[in-house]
């Protein structure tokens, strides 16, 4: 009920950190290095996932936690950030899009699973949930340090078309089990993407990125 | 643009039942969608129900029948799912069954150096209630004061609390456990104490054991008391526990007082001995309550001396070859000692280390 609408918009209050400090990594490490950090950052928690996943579907209980559960997506699921993309227009991203649609949709995935993890049972799901939330912090403020390092601007204002404030999110259980099962496939789908994302920047940023940031600000 | 309308409506949406209880639930199809009655299906928890329970109400409203419900399978509720023909989900609800929670149990505190306090209870008889139970411990100055609510929980177990500050000591506290699920609320029996009273400590540190000289039968252990004890005024007692290495049976010392050594006797010689030390603050403010003892020190290994006079020897393997070549090692590592430099640890201990590792090993196996 209305709680559940304060809780959206808390969430879309917190999230809009304005200004992460730009990481001074770019200093010792390099934007290459910062990448290939971000990139093996995405793989653990991929595996992380599956854990996680795991154990909270089986808390769900049967069908969730069946392998072939595809049930429809409801137009409300559409608040969480989709992963899937066309093509051609994946390809075409520039590094600073691809980064932003990163960062955009983790900020806003993060949001949704630390109100997850305020409402869970079991302790053993609290604490796998929280200890994967601080983990994909890691990976917004990794993502974050690449920006900063490649001189792009972090994405600023609400990531995605804004939930009206006072909508319910689920107005009832079973609807938000759903809406719990696509959060995590969409996360999956997400780190899935992301390692390819961050495989492409690795081969297009140079060693030498002292240049490129000497261009942007060139600007 | 108005948000689509579900397909379909189940009612009643996530009920709440006792065991035992029976259900008739109905799943209505929404005029958008072209789907009748016999189009329809139902699952709970995945398994398709027999058909024989189901009664079309109306040409797009499906009832099925549940009886004697079991408690749910997990704690989120089980899920109960209209479906259409092609296996599609149209509408599910969530089915909370179980038991009303049944008074807590055994409520234990005990204060680490009079500084907190952490209790723990059990959950009722029954324990598994099949729902979320949520556990709330709350505590009270006796005669005065208000109802305190503890807010970290799971500190030493699932079913624990513990209070860290704003205490007050000499005086009562009222403590009890509510527990509260979707079906009620239970509350367990008041217990009362007084902080002075539940007082125990951190293990003594810097546990040392060492031998006495040559004596083959004898030990010397040596500890630190806890760092808290400067602080109060309390007294400590310790009591010291120690075992043969293959033996689990444990040998305690009860009255070491509040020395901070002992001396073993009456041992085996050359047999790897396992010690512990514990601590009793009592005497707390010249009360002559003792407090909770606390937990044993992490345990300190030693061995006792073997001498090679021993007659008939003990060494299964043993024989004429073996005291000759171990006299003749002596003998080496003296001159080892005299003649070269940084051998220090090099001695005729450290052989008979070895040699009590060598019968240990051997001895695991020949287990196997």
């Amino acid at each position: 009920g209305d709680s559940w609408g304060i809780f959206t918009f808390l969430c879309a209050a917190l999230c809009n950190l304005p200004a992460l400090p730009a990481l001074n990594c770019s200093e010792e490490l390099g934007a290459g290095q910062s990448i290939q950090q971000t990139y093996d950052l995405t793989r653990y928690l991929e595996h992380q996932l599956r854990t996680l996943a795991g154990t909270y579907l089986n808390y769900l209980g049967p069908p969730f936690n069946e392998p072939d559960f595809n049930p429809p997506r409801l137009a409300r699921a559409e608040r969480v950030p989709s992963a899937t993309v066309d093509l051609d227009l994946w390809r075409g991203l520039t590094d600073n899009a691809r980064l932003a649609a990163n960062y955009r949709a983790y900020s806003r995935l993060l949001c949704y699973l630390r109100v997850l993890d305020g409402q869970v049972g079991t302790a053993e799901l609290r604490h796998r949930l929280g200890h994967f939330c601080a983990s994909l912090q890691g990976l917004v403020l990794s993502i974050g340090g690449v920006m900063s390092s490649l001189g792009y601007p972090l994405p600023t204002g609400p990531a995605g078309p804004p939930t009206p404030p006072g909508a319910p999110a689920a107005p009832n259980d079973f609807l938000k089990k759903m809406d719990d099962f696509w959060l995590l496939k969409e996360l999956q789908t997400w780190l899935w993407r992301s390692a390819k994302d961050f495989n492409r920047l690795k081969k297009k940023v140079p060693p030498a990125v002292v240049t490129l940031r000497l261009e942007a600000r060139g600007f | 643009v108005s948000p689509a309308a579900d397909p379909a409506v189940i009612s009643p949406q996530d009920p709440t039942l006792l065991i035992g209880s029976s259900l008739v639930a109905t799943c209505t199809v929404s005029p958008d969608f072209p789907l009748k009655a016999e189009d329809l299906y139902w699952t709970l928890n995945g398994r398709r129900l027999p058909a024989a329970s189901y009664a079309a109400l109306g040409p797009s409203t499906l009832s099925v029948a549940l009886a004697r419900l079991n408690g749910s399978r997990q704690q989120s509720g089980d899920n109960l799912v209209c479906h259409s023909r092609d296996g599609g989900i149209l509408a599910g609800s969530c089915l909370y069954v179980g038991l009303p929670p049944e008074k807590p149990v055994n409520i234990t505190c005990w204060s680490k150096n009079m500084k907190d306090l952490t209790c723990k209870w059990a959950p009722g008889t029954e324990g598994e209630t099949f729902l979320h139970t949520n556990y709330t411990l709350k505590y009270k100055r006796r005669w005065y004061g208000q109802d305190n609510t503890c807010q970290e929980y799971h500190t030493a177990g699932t079913y624990s609390c513990h209070i860290p500050k704003d205490l007050a000591l000499f005086t009562p506290y009222e403590i009890w456990v509510e527990a509260s699920n979707r079906l009620g609320v239970a509350v367990s029996d008041v217990v009362m104490l007084d902080i002075l009273d539940v007082v125990t400590t951190d293990p003594p540190s810097d546990v040392h054991v060492s031998r006495v000289g040559d004596l083959e039968d004898q030990l010397s252990v040596r500890w630190s008391s806890p760092p808290a004890l400067k602080d109060f005024l309390f007294q400590a007692k310790y009591q010291i526990q120690y075992r043969v290495e293959d033996s689990s049976e444990w040998k305690v010392v009860d009255d070491v007082g509040n020395q901070t050594s002992c001396r073993l006797a009456g041992l085996r010689p050359g047999t790897v001995y396992f010690v512990q030390v514990r601590c009793n603050p009592f005497s707390i403010y010249g009360s002559k309550k003792a407090g909770i003892w606390s937990d044993w020190s992490n345990p300190t290994a030693a061995s006792t001396p073997r001498s090679e006079r021993v007659a008939g020897g003990c060494d299964p393997k043993g024989g004429e070859q073996n005291t000759t070549l171990r006299r003749e090692l002596k003998q080496f590592f003296g001159w080892v000692k005299k003649h070269a430099y940084g051998c220090s640890n090099l001695g005729i201990k450290l052989y008979d280390q070895w040699r009590v590792w060598l019968q240990k090993s051997h001895k695991a196996r020949n287990q196997v």
